[in-house]
């Protein structure tokens, strides 16, 4: 087994481990998404207001994501 | 009363072209693309020196860049014209003036409902301009030959080869020693882009705050406020006060890797999905879509996080002064 072809499997490994991530911005979505339909069944009137507040919370959260999916990206396509 | 029953023939066009790329994809199989996250370069040498003496290439995200602008600048015009005509007449916009009309309005509304009606005024431009900027430039992807065609080079690393036929060169999926660089890549898939707009919508962030507050509203950084009134809790104040610069400076790492990183995970996504299935180039397509809607959400989401940012400077925090209390 040498150096090279470890490199590449750990290089996989880490990609793989950087998207645990991604498990939290989930539950973070999901979670605002409850409170926004929550606050939209008890009061229909919120509507368009609580939809782009949830839309915003939703891309706050997903950018956490995307922060992991860009480390694995970069670890899967050898930029660093 | 008989009524004339309408032909659909639309769906039979959208029907036709599924099948037809179908086929086209059977035919010419779907190529896994060189997937690098840096712009790549149409011309090898550099074009001219930079003033900073570095060299400037010709990437393929500059042709894309002007592509944007040149079509912007004509719809402002097409827009412009269209209302000064309706303003002569009776005043009804129609057409594309019409429309610019209420998206421009919508967007307005939303600002003015959170950002209050002093500083709409303010915010507004550059809320819709960079929305409208990004949406653009996420949307222009549908432009068929997008990333798609372009020049060939040899390969630095692994590659394709190269079949000859009819004049032009086509990527094939067998290894070979060739790779594509594309005329057009999206330009949000580009970090320089990004970055920029980022620190713009930064810059406009302090702006902003100064013009509402003046010199107070840096306060919020160095916070030396209660730092003799109360001295444990003015001292934690101040290290709060810290805090902020720092998640200040990470507004501009959040906006840049927002936008590139949702951009660029579409185009992997769309090309491994399109070069793992093959021929069933339906999914592709779906997949696309669903970019496409996330393009518009992201335009959305860059322009109102910008907007809301504004409205939170220009407010300075008065929740201070009831904690005292």
């Amino acid at each position: 087994m040498d150096g090279q072809f470890l490199l590449d499997a750990m290089r996989f490994v880490g990609a793989g481990l950087a998207m645990i991530g991604a498990a939290g911005a989930g539950v973070g979505i999901g979670l605002s998404v409850q409170g926004a339909l929550g606050g939209m069944a008890r009061n229909p009137d919120t509507y368009g207001n609580l939809l782009t507040n949830m839309i915003l919370g939703v891309a706050f959260s997903e950018s956490i994501a995307i922060y992991c999916l860009v480390i694995a990206f970069l670890m899967l396509f050898k930029v660093v | 009363m008989e009524t004339q029953k309408r032909t659909p023939w639309r769906r039979w066009i959208v029907l036709v072209l599924m099948i037809a790329g179908w086929i086209l994809a059977g035919i010419f199989v779907p190529v896994r693309p060189e997937i690098t996250v840096a712009a790549e370069k149409l011309i090898e040498e550099p074009l001219i020196e930079n003033f900073l003496g570095q060299p400037f290439y010709l990437v393929n995200t500059l042709p894309t860049l002007a592509l944007t602008i040149v079509l912007l600048v004509v719809i402002a015009f097409v827009a412009n014209r269209s209302l000064t005509k309706s303003q002569k007449t009776d005043l009804v916009p129609t057409g594309i003036g019409n429309a610019m009309e209420a998206i421009l309005e919508m967007l307005y509304n939303l600002t003015e409902s959170s950002a209050g009606a002093k500083w709409a005024k303010a915010i507004f431009p550059w809320f819709a301009t960079i929305m409208i900027y990004v949406l653009f430039a996420n949307l222009l992807k549908l432009i068929p030959g997008f990333e798609s065609i372009g020049v060939i080079h040899h390969a630095h690393g692994e590659g394709h080869a190269v079949q000859h036929m009819g004049g032009v060169d086509m990527i094939l999926p067998e290894k070979g020693e060739y790779i594509l660089s594309p005329f057009f890549r999206g330009i949000s898939v580009d970090l320089n882009f990004t970055l920029t707009l980022a620190v713009i919508s930064f810059v406009m962030i302090q702006v902003i705050g100064v013009r509402a507050q003046g010199l107070a509203y840096f306060s919020k950084f160095f916070n030396t406020k209660r730092m003799f009134k109360v001295p444990f809790f003015g001292a934690m104040d101040f290290l709060v006060g810290l805090l902020e610069v720092i998640s200040e400076f990470a507004k501009i790492l959040s906006f840049t890797f927002r936008l590139f990183g949702n951009m660029f995970a579409g185009v992997v996504l769309v090309a491994v999905v399109a070069s793992l299935l093959g021929n069933v180039s339906i999914l592709a397509a779906m997949i696309m879509m669903f970019e496409l809607f996330v393009g518009l959400i992201q335009a959305f989401v860059f322009g109102m996080l910008t907007m809301v940012f504004m409205a939170m400077a220009t407010q300075g925090h008065g929740d201070e002064e009831h904690a005292e209390h």
